[in-house]
């Protein structure tokens, strides 16, 4: 056997283990697609069918009947946009402060600032509801946003893109005469784009599917997100069509980022090890 | 005046402290504090509203280590954390080294096994739900043609495993990932004296690979089991704990205790037990570390 036929008989069997996970993750994604176009009455049928005969909006229209599926829309885009973009900002400042200027007491700051991703969510949750509440953050979007928008990863990653940039570039700018913060926000931050994007496309996607911290914050039908508001409601329906046509609406927009910025997701998780 | 202020700031060892505030307020505010706040917290009985009996010393500790619900919930979040974590590091590693390579058949894989990431609990549980349901869901049906009855979600023996299949299909492109970037970084050249020593892939693989990309393997091992301690979003959006406890985690049952019973402190005693367990693996895990570098 010719070195190529046996390398060739190697693969087969690596193709088909790949193709197996494939499948086991793509199967369900397509077929609730499906289902969400489907016709109730052809939903209920017995035995199922992985194919439709009949594609509706019908589902559609019955969920947003149901809940305010487009106001919890509104309240995700929200969510993910407040909680990434001021967020990206705060922490690229002390990402900044921390890769590349001198000041009394950075290590104990830096060290302060790492140990924090040290604290579970789940342990902290039920003190930090209460100061949430206490500061009367309850049920609006301060209260959801404000307590993620320092991110002590999103510093971490920042400060070690800012450390590669060369030291020739900021003295350049201060000779033309440029101040510091100008030095920060107009040579140093857009050379660190990559990594901006990045982050950015990660937080949106972990606010987006962020179950917990909505869940806990808010009560007001008016103030759910997606993602909880969906979770609370599938709980009181026996309406499969409107379930899954909801669980379409969540899943679609992040497969077009992800579809959009696919390189970000995949650099980003290797780098930073995202939980999930 | 204000061109004094302007100097005093320009200055990098000045304007740092105004750089750093922000996060470090933020930090300290809204994770230092309640951290602490926790544990205080832990020895009062309050509602959300910060009435109750005040202090009440051990009581809560007490309670809950002669509760067998909470018994229950921790063993179940220890035999979860112990399947889940294992399973997903054996399919990371296995697939990892499969896709190493950057050709294009291995990133369209990378690319399929990444999609469940960005979908939400709240879709994946109604997926599973769906696709697993007793009447309508075609996998049941499926399985049924095979003559296998299985009855997914409501099945004290069955559906633990089910929430461990779910957050393995959910997460497990996130350590491929996380292993395909580090194994591209394992110089060429160990394999190549391999291949000529006639060393076969697979013991390359125990022999190269993995002694080789050993930190990683820590660091996806620490976040791995510290992620699964606190599993909730799943168990959330697909059984609720049910059937009889058999899928009620740690975390679930402090939500259920601090949230739907409105019991604060008794939540944050609940959640010191799952804060210990997870200080004593970093503990571990970072002794080791350094004993390695020293």
């Amino acid at each position: 056997m010719s070195y190529k036929t046996k390398k060739r008989l190697v693969n087969i069997p690596i193709l088909i283990v790949l193709i197996i996970f494939g499948a086991v993750i793509i199967v369900p994604i397509i077929w609730i697609t499906i289902c969400a176009f489907r016709p109730q009455t052809e939903l209920m049928q017995y035995p199922p069918k992985f194919f439709a005969t009949e594609l509706t909006l019908g589902n559609f229209s019955a969920i947003s009947q149901r809940i305010k599926i487009w106001t919890y829309v509104g309240n995700s885009v929200i969510y993910c946009l407040g909680s990434t973009v001021p967020s990206v900002f705060l922490n690229a400042l002390a990402g900044y402060a921390f890769a590349r200027m001198r000041f009394k007491g950075k290590n104990i700051l830096f060290i302060l600032v790492l140990a924090t991703m040290m604290i579970p969510f789940q342990v902290i949750m039920v003190p930090l509801f209460l100061e949430v509440y206490k500061f009367g953050m309850y049920d609006n979007f301060a209260g959801l946003i404000i307590p993620n928008l320092g991110a002590a990863i999103t510093v971490f990653m920042l400060r070690a893109s800012f450390s590669m940039l060369p030291k020739e570039l900021e003295e350049a700018a201060r000779i033309d005469g440029l101040t510091e913060f100008g030095i920060f926000a107009k040579i140093m931050l857009p050379l660190v784009k990559p990594t901006l994007v990045t982050v950015i496309v990660l937080g949106i996607n972990g606010a987006w599917n962020d179950l917990m911290w909505p869940l806990l914050v808010t009560s007001n039908t008016n103030m759910r997100t997606l993602t909880n508001g969906l979770a609370l409601f599938i709980d009181s329906s026996l309406q499969y069509g409107t379930a899954f046509a909801g669980a379409f609406i969540s899943i679609c927009p992040m497969f077009v980022l992800y579809i959009i910025g696919q390189k970000y997701f995949v650099e980003g998780t290797a780098t930073s090890g995202l939980k999930g | 005046m204000t061109k004094r202020i302007k100097t005093f700031w320009n200055k990098p060892s000045h304007l740092a402290y105004l750089f750093v505030m922000p996060v470090v307020l933020l930090l300290v505010v809204f994770r230092i504090a309640p951290m602490f706040a926790a544990f205080a917290c832990s020895f009062f009985d309050v509602n959300m509203f910060l009435e109750g009996k005040g202090f009440v010393g051990l009581d809560n500790f007490i309670e809950a280590i002669s509760d067998t619900r909470f018994w229950n919930s921790f063993w179940v979040t220890i035999k979860y954390t112990l399947i889940e974590v294992p399973l997903q590091m054996i399919i990371g590693l296995l697939l990892g080294g499969l896709l190493t390579k950057n050709t294009f058949r291995n990133k369209f894989f990378r690319g399929a096994y990444f999609l469940p990431i960005v979908c939400s609990a709240t879709a994946v549980g109604i997926m599973w739900r769906m696709f697993m349901h007793s009447n309508v869901g075609i996998l049941t049906y499926w399985l049924k043609l095979l003559g296998l009855n299985v009855n997914f979600l409501n099945s004290t023996d069955i559906t633990f495993f089910v929430i461990i299949f779910m957050s393995v299909w959910r997460s497990f492109g996130i350590t491929t990932v996380i292993f395909v970037s580090a194994m591209q970084n394992v110089p060429g050249e160990l394999y190549e004296s391999a291949d000529l020593d006639g060393c076969s892939k697979i013991r390359q693989f125990f022999a190269i690979t993995i002694p080789v990309i050993k930190e990683t393997f820590s660091f996806v091992l620490i976040t791995r089991l510290i992620g699964s301690l606190q599993v909730f979003d799943l168990v959330f959006t697909t059984t609720k704990g049910g059937p009889n406890y058999t899928t009620e985690t740690l975390v679930y049952y402090t939500y259920v205790k601090a949230f739907s019973n409105n019991r604060m402190g008794y939540g944050s005693a609940v959640s010191m037990f799952l804060f210990v367990i997870i200080l004593i693996i970093t503990v571990i895990f970072y002794k080791r570390l350094f004993k390695e570098e020293a």
